[in-house]
């Protein structure tokens, strides 16, 4: 209950924290709504009735230049992200749901890996993404099947400025951690080119007491007289990821833009160790190292009442995990070697056409060949033989959509989508989708808006082969899900305030699950039932007080429950009516930002209640219990203007009340920690900055 | 309104500020049992959870204490316990994922010693008061510990294959099965500290016991279909643990998955688990036509055998994800308890008084 009041206090104080500047000004004695006519209708483009989408903004995506996308996410969005650390495997649920419910697009192509189904945000670089959105449950048909939480499209985007642009970013930050960005811009009249680089070193070993170890001391007896809880680093968490990026853009006469982009990633990652491992620090270590390129090609023509997109591409993947561990002779030998290469052939041919103000159709059909090799190294004893255990399967994925929207009135809109995936030799049944879009007050600034759809989500290319376990007698997951949502908007000359709450129900049948068998080995069937429903809250609030001074507050809440409805295992099953694991009931995500001139001051504020990680939500427990915990990070910036360039020097605390916490079980996080970014934009006069 | 609103603010900073970590010290308990026959129950926890802990059942008293190690000494057992041993009124808690064994009280259940050194170990074997052997999942190498010093004193290389598994002694000659992908038994000269003989068996033994005729028994789970190690009916080898033999071989179906093999007190009955409960004699030619405690959509993941009057107590590791069950039979297979447990049950071991 407390934890709850704690929440409400919250969002009242960041709501409060507009009003009250609002009645403190004379020339407002009350507050009054100016409609922003401009603003209101840019939001009734047809494309989005009834479409529940979360935008994620430049100043979002590049607030803190050195986060991942994961970060981000955490920080702006409802989603909950399952971290296991700093540059560890970050997976997202979507409305209580799991990583694989989560479709991911980067540039209209997939970025969910077909062996495993999910993505890892930390993986991502923000300095990478121009434009996010993300399309919360039904709304995610509209880019993607298989989205039972939701999709998000991720984008790069062609700049505006004309000339040539270089920006450079240099941080240095607490564990030895060096992060530099680097980015050339070049742009005419039709022509565009851009580089970014990203790299990114880090001895990532933190100090952590560990309250899960104690170091005992002994009297002369040999008994235990006494202890203490040892301070340890972050064991073999070390990473290094390198990541590049070349766009070209090219504009014809004819009015068709050409767009080519190229993504590679070099990652080399330690996987930190729990802090309940009694091995010495050299004994063993986990690794996993990836290189990744994905291209896309793409293809954009704008008629008067037509669109055309078409898109090609390509992914190529080298994923290694592997384990070592000391021999006995103070070598570390290869335990465990896992090796998966993973080539996607990637079209999309988009169209869309507008009828008249009150008719929109549009549709798509995407096309991804799989192949994919994984393979097990470990070394096995059949007459010495080194064997390999894994597969090589290959796997054509289409999927086809069609869409009409209807506008009658101006504050009325309907819109009905269909979609149909076809993978292997099997198909989704059709994925119906239907979306209501009302303006409630004339003026267009208060919205309704439902949609309800039934997708479906079919099995991973390790769900149905991996060996051992693959079961590919897997069906289809299933999802039911509809929502419904108001959202307003109150403009003055000098505020804005936004909000936006939306619930939701989610119904999911044949929920892939792995448990061990009978053999001792994991295997995926279709076990689950979950009901997840609940509350999002998003609001935003900007307060301009001219002179370059406004201060600007953003804050997303989510009550989520996540239950399982599965018939039970057995008699002693307790996991019916639960909480998934992991899963947190309560977010909240707050971030406020005050720039003064040439000074930028930023606070974010994060909470998650307790998640539990039993099946039966046990609460009577000391090991198998994950505490509510805040997190309260701040950021300082000056930005000063020189006739040859314009520099930027930031100071970031990350932790600021050196939390003792843990995000997820047997994995201490980092207390308080810096870091110091200066950014460098030269100034070629002529030549505009980026 | 206006000063309401701002102490709400101020409420809300003050409670933004204040810590609700549950991470930090963890209080300690007393137990005292004594005067107590008990169960000691070994959940393994979930891999990479570090959620393993230690079960106590009081035979008599039927009452069981959950998570007696972390409530105990304030510290975590660790991540996927995987076996204990009392000897001299000393439990001996191997936890593999942390590569470290707990010597506990095993009426107090405090920690004495902590033992580390280890890859990855998993059974521990007490060949006699000064000397026990630890088996490793990945150390290639058996490892020599001195029960007295608690230090690894030694080491018995099996580099050749991965890993060890359970160890099962008849006189000087001490069996270890080589469980993954592998289908070999070693045989160790106790004395000296070497490996003199293996004997091939099945796909993967899983488990063996020594009974009261000297012969060693082991259980095979006959890999599965795609294996490239292979994938064949599982069996049950006697073998002569003298001349290390095989003597008799009795099969079960493709696609059995036979576990957890153990022995009754008096050395002549072997039970395990093959999705039911099941006993067989020592002089059976043939597997039994029906399970003593049948499968009934339960998970069972552990069993043991009472010396004392051969009850027997089964594990349920029901989702897995979950905290389990044991169920306590008489030895006429009649349910006569149920306990609660935690996460995977799945290793026992008895202390009497």
């Amino acid at each position: 209950m407390k934890k709850i009041l704690i929440v409400i206090s919250a969002l009242i104080s960041f709501v409060n924290t507009g009003f009250s500047q609002i009645d403190d000004k004379e020339d407002n004695p009350a507050w009054h709504l100016y409609i922003d006519s401009a603003t209101v209708t840019a939001q009734r483009i047809m494309k989005d009735i009834g479409v529940q989408q979360t935008k994620l903004d430049t100043v979002a995506l590049r607030e803190s230049i050195s986060t991942s996308m994961a970060d981000v996410l955490t920080q702006n969005t409802v989603i909950f992200i399952k971290s296991y650390g700093r540059a560890t495997l970050s997976t997202a649920s979507f409305r209580g749901t799991a990583p694989s419910h989560t479709q991911v697009t980067w540039n209209g192509m997939k970025l969910n890996s077909p062996m495993l189904g999910m993505v890892d945000f930390s993986l991502i670089p923000s300095y990478f993404i121009d434009d996010a959105s993300l399309y919360h449950g039904a709304s995610s048909v509209s880019i993607t099947g298989g989205g039972l939480g939701g999709a998000i499209a991720m984008n790069t985007k062609p700049g505006v400025d004309e000339g040539l642009a270089i920006q450079y970013i240099q941080g240095i930050s607490s564990f030895d951690t060096y992060d530099s960005f680097l980015r050339f811009n070049y742009k005419n009249s039709n022509f565009q080119s851009s580089t970014r680089i990203v790299h990114t070193d880090s001895d990532n070993d933190f100090k952590y007491v560990n309250y899960d170890k104690k170091e005992y001391v002994k009297d002369e007896n040999g008994s235990i007289a006494g202890f203490k809880y040892p301070v340890e680093r972050n064991k073999n968490g070390d990473y290094r990821d390198f990541h590049a990026l070349q766009e070209f853009y090219f504009t014809a006469n004819s009015g068709s833009l050409f767009g080519f982009s190229t993504w590679y990633v070099k990652s080399k990652r330690g996987i930190p160790v729990l802090n309940l491992d009694y091995r010495s620090e050299n004994s063993s270590r986990s690794q996993q190292d990836e290189q990744t390129l994905r291209t896309v090609l793409s293809w954009d023509k704008s008629l008067t009442n037509m669109k055309f997109t078409a898109k090609a591409g390509y992914t190529y993947t080298d994923l290694s995990y592997s384990y070592s561990g000391d021999d006995g002779t103070g070598t570390l030998i290869k335990m465990i070697q896992s090796q998966s290469y993973v080539n996607t052939a990637f079209a999309k041919f988009d169209i869309e056409y507008y009828s008249g103000k009150k008719w929109m159709f549009s549709a798509n059909i995407t096309a991804h060949q799989n192949s994919v090799n994984s393979k097990d190294g470990a070394i096995i004893n059949a007459d010495n033989r080194s064997v390999i255990i894994g597969y090589i399967k290959s796997r054509f994925e289409l999927s086809s959509f069609v869409s009409a929207k209807y506008r009658p009135v101006e504050r009325l809109g309907f819109a009905i989508n269909f979609r149909e995936e076809l993978y292997g030799s099997k198909n989704t049944p059709v994925i119906p989708a239907a979306f209501v879009n009302y303006d409630i007050s004339k003026s267009g600034n208060i919205k309704a808006k439902a949609s309800v759809a039934k997708n479906y989500r079919y099995p991973s290319l390790n769900d149905l082969y991996f060996m051992p376990g693959g079961n590919d007698s897997l069906d289809n997951e299933t999802g039911y899900t509809y929502d419904g949502g108001i959202e307003f908007t109150l403009l003055n000359n000098k505020t804005n305030l936004k909000g936006e709450i939306t619930a939701f129900n989610s119904n999911i049948k044949n929920w892939i699950v792995w448990l061990p068998n009978f053999k001792g080995f994991w295997t995926p069937s279709n076990v689950k039932k979950v009901n997840s429903y609940g509350i999002e809250i998003k609001l935003k609030n900007d307060i301009d007080f001219g002179k370059n001074r406004k201060l600007s507050s953003d804050g997303n809440f989510a009550w989520t429950r996540s239950i399982n409805w599965d018939n039970p295992v057995n008699w002693a099953d307790e996991s019916a009516g639960k909480q998934l694991v992991y899963i947190p009931e309560f977010s909240v995500a707050i971030t406020a930002k005050l720039a003064w001139e040439t000074w930028m001051l930023t606070y974010k504020w994060i909470y998650y209640s307790e998640r539990f990680t039993t099946s039966n939500n046990e609460k009577n427990t000391k090991i198998s219990r994950l505490g509510a915990y805040f997190m309260n990070d701040i950021s300082i910036e000056k930005n000063m203007r020189f006739s040859w360039a314009k520099i930027s020097v930031k100071l970031l605390v990350n932790n600021i009340f050196n939390e003792e916490y843990q995000s997820v079980l047997s994995r201490p996080m980092a207390g308080r920690n810096f870091g110091l970014f200066i950014e460098i934009k030269p100034d070629f006069r002529k030549n505009k900055i980026i | 309104m206006k000063k309401k609103l701002t102490h709400i603010s101020i409420l809300t900073i003050l409670l933004i500020v204040e810590s609700c970590m549950d991470y930090g010290p963890k209080s300690e308990s007393d137990f005292n049992y004594y005067d107590s026959n008990g169960l000691f129950i070994v959940n393994e926890g979930n891999f990479m959870y570090g959620n393993a802990s230690l079960s106590y059942y009081d035979i008599n008293k039927k009452r069981v204490e959950n998570e007696i190690f972390v409530r105990a000494n304030g510290i975590k057992l660790g991540d996927v316990a995987q076996s204990i041993t009392v000897r001299n009124g000393i439990g001996y808690v191997v936890v593999n994922n942390s590569g470290v064994i707990f010597t506990i009280d095993v009426n107090t259940f405090k920690i004495i010693d902590i033992i580390t050194g280890f890859i990855s170990p998993r059974h521990i074997h007490f060949v006699n008061d000064n000397k026990a052997y630890v088996t490793d999942l990945y150390g290639s190498k058996i490892y020599i510990l001195n029960p007295v010093t608690k230090k690894i004193s030694g080491s018995i290389d099996v580099s050749t294959h991965n890993s060890t598994e359970q160890i099962a002694q008849s006189g000087k000659y001490v069996f270890t099965n080589c469980w993954s992908y592998d289908n070999k038994i070693f045989v160790i000269d106790s004395e000296n500290d070497i490996i003199i003989d293996s004997i091939t068996v099945g796909i993967q033994p899983n488990s063996m016991v020594i009974d009261k005729n000297g012969k060693l028994w082991v259980l095979t789970d006959g890999g599965y279909q795609g294996n490239p190690y292979g994938h064949e009916i599982p069996s049950l080898f006697c073998i002569n643990a003298s001349d290390f033999k095989i003597e008799k071989k009795i099969d079960f179906e493709l696609n059995d998955s036979p576990s957890k093999l153990i022995i009754n007190s008096s050395l002549d009955t072997l039970y395990f688990i093959n999705k039911s409960i099941w006993k067989i004699s020592i002089d059976a030619a043939k597997l039994p036509d029906v399970p003593i405690i049948p499968y009934k959509g339960t998970t069972y993941y552990g069993l043991a055998v009472s010396p004392e009057n051969s009850e027997i107590y089964v594990a349920d590791a029901v989702d897995y994800v979950q905290n389990g069950k044991i169920y306590r039979y008489t030895a006429q297979y009649v349910c006569i308890d149920t306990i609660n447990a935690g996460v995977c049950p799945s290793n026992f071991c008895f202390k009497l008084k």
